[in-house]
């Protein structure tokens, strides 16, 4: 006995052919740096089930031709981006690798500053997802600065590809999962209870810039301000070799020298470049621009 | 459930037998008092009734549906052994959620957070060879099944001299005893000596038994928050048994090794939780969030799988290499000379992908290899008959590990 029609199927919708699927695939690839294997195909069908059924396209050959010719293509991309990307982050997000960038790479570097008289900072955080990230580097320099933050110059720019992502952060309001690491003693002094759930303090969303940008647009890189640190956690690992080549490039080409580039726990530089010089600490690698 | 406690209109949930194997009531009958008086006079102590199921309605059913597809997703839509899997895992979904089993939420469904807990090493900075060579440094494997194959491998072995050596082993005794009485193995009177039980079941197959009960014993100390060990060895168990209905089915394989095979399918997996598991969790995330399996998100997030780490930890255990090969190809078994035993265990890990659904799994469908299932040359009804025989034998042989 069953709930479920015996001939329910597990097919929901129109299936993509090989080719269609290179089509598509090699479009996302070549808007997006984002490449996804073949092993995929299944996951595509689903995950694009809708958006055809909206647009009323009946196979995906057509889709690709909407996201090349029809007059709505610009905003289509908008939601291309969003329907292929994933966002998972969290405030705090591996405390072991914030520890040891707070004390063997923020603190000298601050320092550092301070001897040759300036109070600026510049902070890069590429692909910030809703903002857990950039925001807890600015909380982290509130730590570190103490009274003495609202002195300083700092500047922390955020960017992602998804817009929706960059509402989202700008919004600042966030729920029990983003917070699952973050200490009580930091939600009380940084967040204000809200219906909604936790918003971020003013002071400190002051620090954080975001904007929507592609990483694989060479002109938009160019376009960021020079910076001591880049973040880069958890992004890179959806590129390929060749786009995560680029990306790097870029960030050491934006890094002041002495500047230092934070990857995610599940990446690494190795077969990338040895432009930087990587410093050892328990929990992280901070590559550095000498 | 205790006879006292039955009452009318409850439903059995398995085939009622008497302890010669007499048919007493089959498995779904609705009890009445006329039923539960039989039972009480055939000295009966205990029975399984199905819990009360609930009404579902259209919407839980939608609800149900929308579960279970998402652990199809990775997979081929339109192959017929995962179609009919995917209709075995809403039934079952459906069936717990009536007898009030609660849909997971997204977020229970993600791993606990393990930042207290440190990596060998980072990212390309160690391999599979580094985790097992620290592994092994700190702690031998029991020795009970090299002394068990010492005297299978002796020229003149008996079945005594067999039984004396397991039974120096209270505790390997106790177990390979409650696996060999519990249904798997269909004898009808109880076995209550190790020498009785190699006489039946024979002295290879249950020496294979004895490394599968003493690799279970070996794994302790795994971080709770990334897996619990009950799910863990369930799903493990639950593929021993498809692997041995998949063996049964062909000719010239060793049915109690398949089952071993698939009880270990996954112990690499145990020493990455251990020795690395800030990584080990970020590829659970990273499996959840982008609908991938489990095996792929390592490969992607760490660099490397749990079968690369089984493939030194089994050799440096001197595990028999049949077995070996058949745990470490189990994800590409057409790539094995000999595909049959890795395919076997293929197949028998999707199906209990499948049936754990409904039991909290948290990682979608990883893929039947399709020569995989063209090598075992089977029907696809074949495979509801399996999740039934699989379905009478699972708990019992869980007790008997723990
Ligand atoms: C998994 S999140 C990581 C968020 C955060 N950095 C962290 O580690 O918690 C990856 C983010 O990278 C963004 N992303 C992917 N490709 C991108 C591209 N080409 N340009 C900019 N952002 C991109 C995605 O939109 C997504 O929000």
């Amino acid at each position: 006995m069953s709930l479920f029609s015996s001939s329910i199927s597990l097919r929901k919708g129109i299936s993509i052919t090989d080719e269609e699927f290179v089509q598509l695939r090699d479009f996302i690839y070549e808007k997006s740096g984002i490449f996804v294997d073949q092993k995929r195909k299944y996951l595509f069908e689903s995950r694009f089930r809708k958006r055809l059924q909206e647009l009323g396209l009946n196979s995906f050959g057509d889709y690709h031709k909407f996201l090349k010719f029809d007059s709505s293509r610009k905003e289509e991309m908008i939601r291309l981006f969003e329907m292929i990307t994933t966002n998972e982050t969290s405030f705090y997000r591996d405390t072991k690798q914030l520890e040891a960038f707070t004390d063997k790479v923020l603190s000298p570097l601050v320092a550092d500053i301070r001897k040759q008289g300036k109070k600026d900072l510049n902070i890069w955080s590429a692909g910030c997802s809703s903002g857990e990230e950039p925001y807890t580097l600015a909380i982290l320099l509130f730590e570190l600065l103490g009274m003495d933050a609202a002195r300083w110059n700092i500047r922390i720019n955020a960017n992602d590809i998804s817009m929706a992502m960059i509402n989202k952060a700008r919004e600042g309001v966030y729920n029990d999962y983003a917070m699952k690491t973050t200490p009580e003693a930091i939600k009380k002094k940084y967040f204000i209870n809200e219906a909604g759930g936790l918003r971020i303090k003013p002071e400190v969303a002051k620090l954080v810039d975001f904007r929507l940008m592609n990483l694989n647009d060479p002109l938009a890189l160019k376009r960021i301000p020079r910076s001591h640190i880049v973040f880069c956690r958890n992004v890179i690992i959806y590129f390929d070799e060749d786009m995560k080549k680029r990306v790097i490039n870029a960030f050491y080409d934006n890094l002041m020298p002495g500047g230092y580039l934070l990857l995610g726990h599940s990446e690494s530089l190795h077969k990338i470049t040895k432009a930087f010089k990587p410093e050892f600490h328990p929990g992280t690698i901070a590559y550095k621009k000498e | 459930m205790r006879i006292d406690e039955l009452k009318s209109g409850m439903i059995l949930s398995a085939d009622l037998k008497t302890r010669d194997g007499r048919m007493l009531l089959p498995g779904g009958l609705e009890l009445d008092d006329r039923h539960i008086r039989m039972l009480a006079r055939a000295g009966i102590e205990e029975v399984d009734v199905a819990p009360p199921l609930m009404e579902l309605d259209a919407e839980m059913v939608r609800a149900v549906e929308g579960y279970v597809r998402d652990f199809y997703l990775y997979v081929n839509p339109d192959y017929a052994p995962m179609l009919e899997l995917f209709r075995i895992s809403l039934d079952r979904t459906a069936m717990a959620v009536a007898s009030g089993w609660k849909l997971p939420s997204p977020e229970t469904r993600r791993a606990q957070t393990v930042e207290h807990l440190d990596d060998l090493f980072l990212k390309d900075m160690g391999g599979p060879e580094d985790i097992v060579k620290h592994e092994t440094d700190l702690a031998s494997f029991p020795d009970m099944y090299f002394r068990i194959r010492e005297v299978l491998d002796s020229p003149n072995v008996s079945a005594d001299r067999l039984a004396k050596v397991v039974s120096t082993d209270v505790g390997l005794s106790a177990k390979l005893l409650k696996l060999v009485n519990s249904p798997f193995y269909g004898f009808t009177s109880s076995i209550d000596s190790i020498s009785r039980a190699v006489a039946l079941v024979g002295g290879q197959e249950l020496s294979s038994l004895a490394l599968g009960v003493s690799t279970i014993s070996y794994f302790k100390d795994i971080p709770h928050e990334l897996v619990s060990m009950e799910q863990f060895w369930r799903h493990s168990i639950s593929c021993g048994i498809f692997a041995r209905l998949l063996a049964e089915q062909q000719s010239g394989l060793q049915a109690e090794r398949l089952f071993v095979a698939g009880l270990l399918h996954d112990v690499g997996r145990l020493i990455m939780f251990k020795k690395i598991p800030y990584a080990s969790r970020e590829a659970m995330l990273f499996a959840r969030e982008n609908s991938i399996p489990l095996n792929e998100a390592e490969l992607e997030v760490i660099g490397f799988s749990h079968t690369d780490v089984s493939r030194y930890l089994l050799e440096s255990w001197k595990f028999p290499q049949g077995l070996s090969s058949i745990i470490n190809h189990h994800h590409d078994p057409m790539t094995f000379p000999d595909p049959l035993g890795p395919a076997i265990i293929n197949v028998a890990d999707n199906m209990a992908n499948a049936v754990g659904i409904s039991e909290g799994g948290m990682y979608v469908m990883p893929g039947i290899a399709e020569q995989a299932w063209e090598t075992l040359g089977l029907d696809v009804n074949f495979i509801r008959d399996a999740v039934t025989a699989h379905d009478e034998q699972i708990d019992q042989i869980q007790r008997a590990f723990f």
